[in-house]
């Protein structure tokens, strides 16, 4: 990662590394698709845009969960991409050493007329668990995405999208920039072309998806990393009930207030995790 | 229950923001107090010395003992257990966690009691805002506190000023040059060092990116604090029960290169050996060492 990508990722709070993939690994990947083509997820009409957004709206998107468990070989390419050397000196500088994938991958598939994803995350409110520091000459992210392109995405098509800077608001993000419906000129959709491969900020940067409008199918296989010590899902979403956290005799027993406490890291479950201390002083699980 | 000790004023923020650490007082009453000493009492025979010297060659911390410590409170039978288990959610932690390290705070590893009886060597002060720890990150934005990693320190009697145990340097956790090896020993500055005066029932709470350490022990009565070690939600330093990648997603990751397996390892950096990847943009390989 020389200077110039440094300062593109500081600035901007993403990076486009261009013909990384080799047409034959490119195929590979390609042939593994269309032959799990049965495997395919597919999502609501306007399930991303979650009612709140005019402009993001289409049918509803398609995935292709669990490549690395795909039969073989047609798990091997995406096994190869989790630590291909392009992805690893980069996020050794991005996350540190010892970096980790979260959860994925998957491959987002979107015909013509795809809807879009509601633009999500920011510097402002901070989470912990996604956020981007920089101290000393190093950056700190706790989260970062690494999307690999299967096929092009021009200008105009759609697809991933982001605000460049937005990890480091410290202002709430407009409602009409979230939903697209106001954009205010700050929503930019790289162009990209199969084979290159985007780093951003998961969760620290201001990022989403636009309509699909390309003639052919947009493919991205997306692969979710954090730094060392933070946690957000995948595994860790089923590994974090108490009992199963814990040896059993450490939370045999306990109220649910204790309980609460003894989850393992995720932050995908705080919400119903949320203790409170009532007028009176109890502890409470909080609504 | 007074309501100051489940209500975080404006005050406790600013001195918590400011000086890294914060302590409640009578937090506990004495029947509180009681049933954690009697249930320890109860266990004593397993307290144990900590196997290494914690002043790692400082001649400001050494002593003539190791510290003494005990762990495994919330799994002891009932009814030794509750009052550790009270503890966990006690209002007081309840309502400074959920402002310190925001809602869904969790118990990382712990609670380890902390023993020592007079001639105790103290620990090696560690910690601090640089170089900068993700695990352990303190930082402050548009009004509110997220500390990633804290600790609840219970005091089960009294810390005068002068006997030592708990030192901490206030501001640390906002240093941005690194701590210089003579102030960690206590060789140099040592009016950087304050080691807080606590009675018994009292509640220290300090975010771990503080430099802190402890003093040796020069108390005529035993030291004990029960320490508690909360992350926030995302965050995690223990590393579990499942940390490989086989542990946490079955066999099939046998199949799998060194290098794969390397990134499919669980959060925490509580656990030696972990394999750290290198690349030269062309081959990604195991590093060494």
């Amino acid at each position: 990662m020389d200077a110039r990508e440094r300062y593109f990722w500081d600035l901007t709070g993403y990076l486009v590394v261009r013909n990384v993939l080799t047409a034959e690994e490119l195929n590979a990947c390609n042939a593994a698709v269309d032959h799990c083509m049965d495997r395919m997820l597919q999502g609501p009409d306007n399930g991303g845009t979650q009612g709140r957004s005019n402009s993001l709206q289409g049918t509803g998107q398609q995935t292709l969960p669990n490549l690395l468990e795909l039969p073989h070989p047609h798990c091997e390419p995406f096994r190869r991409l989790l630590v291909h050397p392009q992805v690893v000196c980069r996020l050794n500088t991005m996350c540190g050493k010892g970096f980790r994938h979260d959860h994925g991958p998957w491959v987002s598939y979107s015909p013509k007329g795809t809807e879009g994803l509601i633009l999500h995350g920011a510097g402002e409110p901070h989470r912990p668990y996604v956020a981007y520091h920089h101290q000393n000459g190093q950056f700190h992210c706790a989260g970062v995405t690494v999307t690999w392109q299967l096929a092009d995405c021009k200008a105009g098509d759609g697809g991933f999208a982001c605000v460049p800077g937005s990890h480091k608001a410290k202002f709430p993000m407009p409602a009409g920039v979230r939903s697209c419906d106001e954009p205010l000129d700050v929503v930019h959709q790289p162009a990209l072309k199969a084979g290159d491969v985007i780093f951003f900020m998961d969760g620290a940067q201001t990022h989403g998806t636009l309509p699909w409008q390309g003639e052919a199918p947009r493919r991205s296989a997306l692969y979710k990393y954090s730094s060392r010590t933070a946690t957000r899902g995948g595994v860790s979403i089923e590994l974090a009930e108490p009992e199963v956290y814990w040896d059993e005799a450490i939370v045999e027993g306990m109220t649910p207030e204790q309980r609460a406490v003894m989850y393992g890291p995720c932050s995908s479950i705080a919400q119903k995790l949320h203790l409170q201390v009532d007028a009176d002083g109890n502890v409470v699980l909080g609504k | 229950m007074d309501k100051h000790l489940y209500t975080v004023s404006e005050e406790e923020k600013y001195y918590f923001d400011l000086r890294g650490y914060l302590v409640v007082r009578n937090a506990l009453t004495a029947e509180e107090v009681s049933e954690c000493n009697a249930a320890i009492d109860h266990f004593a025979d397993q307290i144990s010395a900590y196997p290494d010297s914690l002043a790692r060659g400082s001649s400001a911390l050494q002593g003539t003992t190791s510290r003494q410590q005990l762990s495994g409170m919330l799994g002891w039978p009932a009814p030794y257990r509750e009052p550790f288990r009270r503890l966990l959610v006690h209002p007081t932690v309840v309502s400074r966690l959920n402002e310190f390290s925001g809602p869904g705070f969790r118990l990382d590893h712990g609670p380890l009691l902390i023993s020592a009886t007079e001639g105790t060597e103290g620990h090696y002060l560690h910690g601090a805002g640089e170089p900068f720890s993700p695990a352990t990150w303190y930082h402050q934005q548009n009004g509110k506190i997220y500390c990633r990693g804290i600790t609840v320190a219970w005091q089960l009697t009294d810390c005068n000023p002068g006997d030592g145990g708990f030192a901490v340097i206030p501001g640390s956790h906002k240093t941005c040059e690194p701590t210089p090896p003579e102030i960690r020993s206590l060789a140099e500055y040592g009016e950087l060092v304050v080691q807080p005066a606590m009675r018994t029932g009292d509640v220290l709470f300090f975010a771990e990116t503080a430099t802190h350490g402890t003093l040796p022990w020069k108390g005529k009565t035993q030291r004990r604090s029960v320490l508690y070690k909360y992350a926030s939600r995302g965050a995690a330093r223990a590393t579990g029960k499942y940390f490989t990648p086989q542990a946490r997603y079955g066999a099939w990751t046998d199949e799998l290169t060194p290098e794969e397996q390397a990134v499919l390892y669980g959060p925490g950096v509580h656990q030696k050996g972990l394999p750290l990847l290198e690349s030269d943009g062309q081959k990604t390989s195991i590093a060494e060492g």
